[in-house]
């Protein structure tokens, strides 16, 4: 497990479970990320992805397989918790924030600082550094309660790095700031990730946000890791119909096709040679919405759809279509404008970008 | 791999302590709810218990010793419940709801009476209305020349009102904790609908307030059949029995099975009222309105009626808090109750002994009795205040880190059943079980030990209640943050959780202290002369006819209630620093 060049992984997670009782929360996962990597973990609400933070952290023991940083084992699930929370190197960013409310700015950010024994003279101008980092020196002797939510979130983070921890865990931490100030956050903490030099978890729900901040994502669902890699390496070769239609923007679509002839059929079109279906006889066709256009295309198969909404993005517009009750996402060059219920055409202008079985594994 | 485990903090040794600490809590409950519990229901399966049961309950004497003070009982119950939801919804309604004056003083005045113990006014109703009849001094009404009638000096009817105007607060806060969850959208959204004000209340406030009203009129029920102390004062004197006054009358004379059996079904009789009030509930408590907004009210404009509708509401409040307190007070100083303002003396307060007033007897302050017994009662107030606060923390964390398993469920039922017992019964329980030695162990009789232990069993529900507000208000977030900088235990509870807790602490364990500053009914019958408390004091001389005595010894006790409680309420409310005002 450990990389080619010999150091350890900074983060190793090896074959680590979680039961609650009967319930898996987390099954069997096995990543490692190197030093200054960005790690999103990335997944539907109940996938076990906090769970998986929160053993990072220390707040909880696995019930099964270890965790180690930089080589040190910290937890084990059959010696429980090796390291104490206190004891790893690690920081957390709690979604809630967490900032002591009886402590203003400056002691929320110098306490932990206290307890890790710093001096005086070294604390006060870590408080200032990190003030300064995040752009909120000016908040220094304010409460929590009487800073913004998007203040809080930064002395928050302030907290977190103060003591200069090696291994940054986020838990979905800009769930609760509003679209622009989100988008504002994201670039900020891809900053403070750069400067502090730091391994970062980030756990999110928002697929967009494991696509721009990643280095490393790993798709849970159920507990288990679906995919783990670069995200582009996700995003072109999904391995499962989940990982494909969970990350890209605008969604793809996948289409049920059955083998006929020669070829795999889609409500009585050809859409691809039969020979990508190997030994199956119905299979999921995965088609980017930029393979599909809206209008006829010389030479290439088109169905008929019923539009259902239009939405300008970036100088063309997405197209939302149903064909058979089923969903499909295409694009069309320039401002696309159609009543709903109108019949449209759409053109598959290229091939299935991957072909997965119906049990959603991929086959070519 | 090398493993290079460094910092071993097994976790074995915090699991052990971490299953340690429940076990003892069960045991601690075990013994002070269960064990009085199980004991008194055994004692009444032994032979003389069995003749018990029969006498109380199928005998010639079973229409005396039961169906009578069964029938006052009730009848109390009801009537209670039904004017303190008339009066407390009345001012609640007023106080959330309408644009009346000065809804905030309302509010504070409305909370006053339980503030201070049910005998206040039932001595008080004394002083006023007391007739001829016994003897003794009268009442200031029939001293100036009217005639009061048997049925408003003694017995169902004075009980009543003086029950009531304890009681009613009760009902007040919970109802109008009730009504401030009523959202103004709520209101608003109706009225965008088109529906009419009397539409709106009938059709929306009154079913979300439903459950509050039912949890009310249980409450004060359960609140007027436990109370000993307003029906033996105005009804014992005309031989009008209750269950709790019967109780302890059984008790007192030493015909103790028949004192348990009665106890039982004291408490049968209570707790099936809570429990049906439980269960009418139960089905409605979840659309108790989840808004993320709260705070914003709708207020009606009452026109015309504003400043009447104030009035009355201001009347109730006076008639019921400072008018007994009044009262009292004129009492203590006046020489007789046909005069209260006039010839004030200060003896009853501060006069020598020996001289031909009072029978001789010293001024309160001088008696050497009521000097212990008032360093008795505050140092059994702190004492339980004390460790109920402590025991609830703790209980409450416990049962919050263990949620969902059996052991948080048996912990929770367990320290939540005292609520559904009177505490007259309660004591009654605690006599079957410490009155005679255990083993070894010496029995607990009369000493302070066991009034520790009944009142901190009695006042467990409500220290478990505080401390799980006092640690609902520290999320699990906070601390575990805290734990992730390194910080140990101690030092988290240092910093963290006690900086935070504290206020709510303290504010908890005042009001345990008033509850037990103001207790009659748990000490009337566990009291020794080795253990005098105030309340049991002033009661010994009301009983005996010494009025200003114990209308003195009652001020006394009124004034520590209210000033702990304003102190409670000031911690509770201050603004604290870190909270934007």
């Amino acid at each position: 497990m450990s990389p080619a060049n010999g150091n350890p992984a900074a983060i190793a997670i090896r074959n680590v479970s979680k039961r609650f009782g009967s319930f898996t929360a987390v099954d069997n996962v096995d990543i490692s990320v190197p030093q200054g990597a960005f790690l999103v973990l990335v997944g539907p609400s109940g996938c076990g992805k906090s769970t998986l933070l929160r053993m990072l952290a220390g707040l909880e023991t696995p019930s099964e397989g270890e965790m180690a940083f930089m080589g040190r084992i910290v937890s084990d699930g059959t010696r429980g918790l090796v390291a104490d929370a206190g004891a790893r190197d690690a920081g957390l960013v709690f979604q809630s924030y967490a900032l002591w409310p009886h402590m203003t700015v400056a002691g929320n950010i110098e306490w932990p600082l206290k307890v890790a024994k710093w001096s005086k003279a070294d604390r006060a101008a870590r408080v200032d550094e990190v003030l300064g980092l995040l752009g909120i020196a000016a908040l220094k002797e304010r409460y929590p309660a009487e800073i913004s939510g998007g203040q809080q979130q930064r002395v928050a983070i302030a907290r977190t790095i103060g003591p200069k921890p090696n291994i940054l865990l986020f838990d979905e931490p800009l769930s609760n700031l509003d679209a622009k100030l989100r988008i504002e956050m994201r670039s900020e903490l891809m900053r403070i990730h750069r400067a502090t030099g730091a391994t970062s978890v980030y756990v999110t729900h928002d697929q967009v946000e494991a696509m721009t901040m990643a280095s490393h994502v790993a798709v849970l669902n159920n507990g288990k890791v679906e995919q783990f890699g670069a995200p582009l390496e996700l995003l072109e070769n999904p391995r499962t119909t989940f990982v494909a239609t969970f990350l890209g923007t605008p969604p793809a679509n996948l289409i049920e096709v059955n083998k006929s002839g020669d070829g795999l059929v889609y409500d009585g079109l050809r859409l691809a040679d039969a020979s990508r279906a190997e030994a199956q006889d119905g299979v999921q066709l995965l088609y980017r919405a930029h393979d599909l256009m809206v209008g006829d295309v010389e030479g290439r198969p088109t169905i008929s759809a019923r539009f259902e909404e239009a939405a300008p993005i970036a100088g063309r517009t997405m197209v939302t279509a149903f064909s058979n009750g089923q969903r499909l996402t295409a694009m069309a060059d320039g401002y696309f404008r159609a009543a709903i219920g109108d019949q449209i055409s759409l053109s598959f202008v290229n091939g299935p970008s991957a072909v997965f079985a119906m049990s959603g594994e991929r086959i070519s | 791999m090398s493993v290079v485990a460094t910092s071993v903090l097994s976790r074995r040794g915090f699991l052990r302590s971490e299953t340690l600490v429940p076990i003892i809590l069960i045991l601690i409950v075990g013994i002070l709810v269960i064990a009085p519990l199980v004991k008194i229901v055994l004692s009444t399966l032994t032979v003389e218990g069995r003749d018990a049961w029969q006498a109380v309950l199928a005998s010639k004497m079973s229409e005396n010793l039961w169906w009578r003070p069964l029938w006052n009982t009730v009848l109390l119950g009801v009537g209670v419940a039904a004017g303190c939801i008339l009066i407390g919804g009345f001012l609640a309604w007023l106080v959330m709801l309408t644009d009346v004056p000065a809804p905030r003083t309302i509010g504070l005045l409305a909370t006053m009476p339980f503030m201070i113990p049910s005998f206040a006014a039932a001595l008080a109703w004394g002083a006023l209305f007391r007739n001829s009849r016994l003897g003794g001094s009268v009442g200031f009404f029939e001293a100036n020349g009217y005639i009061v009638p048997d049925w408003l000096a003694w017995g169902l009817v004075p009980t009543l009102i003086v029950l009531i105007a304890h009681y009613y607060s009760l009902a007040f806060t919970v109802i109008s904790a009730a009504l401030s969850s009523i959202g103004a959208d709520l209101v608003e959204a109706a009225q965008v609908a088109g529906a009419r004000r009397s539409r709106i209340f009938f059709g929306i406030i009154l079913p979300v307030v439903t459950p509050a009203l039912i949890a009310a009129a249980s409450l004060t029920f359960a609140g007027a059949v436990s109370n000993f102390a307003a029906p033996a004062l105005l009804g014992l004197p005309v031989r009008m029995q209750t269950l709790s006054t019967r109780l302890f009358g059984m008790i007192e004379t030493g015909q103790t099975e028949r004192g348990f059996v009665i106890a039982l079904l004291l408490i049968v009789v209570s707790a099936s009222f809570l429990w049906l009030g439980e269960r009418l509930v139960a089905g409605r408590k979840n659309f108790v309105t989840v808004t993320g907004k709260g705070g914003r009210t709708k207020r009606f404009p009452l026109g015309k009626w504003r400043w009447p509708l104030f009035a009355v509401a201001v009347l109730l409040c006076l008639l019921t808090t400072f008018l007994p307190a009044l009262i009292l007070t004129a009492s203590s100083f006046a020489l007789q109750n046909g005069s209260l303002f006039s010839n004030w003396t200060t003896h009853f307060w501060i006069g020598e002994g020996g001289t031909d007033m009072a029978q001789g007897q010293a001024g309160i302050f001088r008696n050497p009795v009521l000097i212990e017994a008032l360093w008795m009662t505050l140092k059994l107030a702190v004492t339980v205040a004390v460790t109920t606060m402590a025991l609830g923390l703790a209980l409450a964390h416990t049962i919050a880190r263990n949620k969902g398993t059996v052991l948080a469920t048996v912990l929770g039922q367990v320290s939540f059943t005292p609520i559904l017992i009177p505490s007259i019964a309660f004591a009654a329980a605690y006599i079957a079980l410490f009155g005679a030695p255990i083993g070894p162990l010496p029995s607990l009789y009369g000493t302070f030990l066991l009034l520790v232990l009944a009142a901190s069993a009695h006042l467990l529900p409500y220290a478990v209640q505080s401390g799980r507000s006092v640690l609902g208000q520290i999320s699990a977030d906070i601390e575990e943050s805290a734990r992730l900088t390194g910080a140990g235990f101690f030092r988290r509870m240092g910093a963290i959780i006690m900086p935070l807790a504290i206020r709510g602490l303290l504010a908890g364990a005042l009001l345990v202290f008033v509850k037990i500053v103001r207790d009659l009914s748990l000490v009337v019958l566990l009291f020794t002369s080795t253990s005098p408390v105030l309340s049991m004091l002033a009661y010994r001389y009301a009983a005996e006819g010494f009025m200003q005595f114990a209308n003195a010894i009652t001020m006394v006790i009124l004034v520590l209630c209210v000033v702990a409680t304003l102190l409670a309420h000031r911690l509770q409310n201050r603004v604290q620093k870190w909270k934007s005002a």
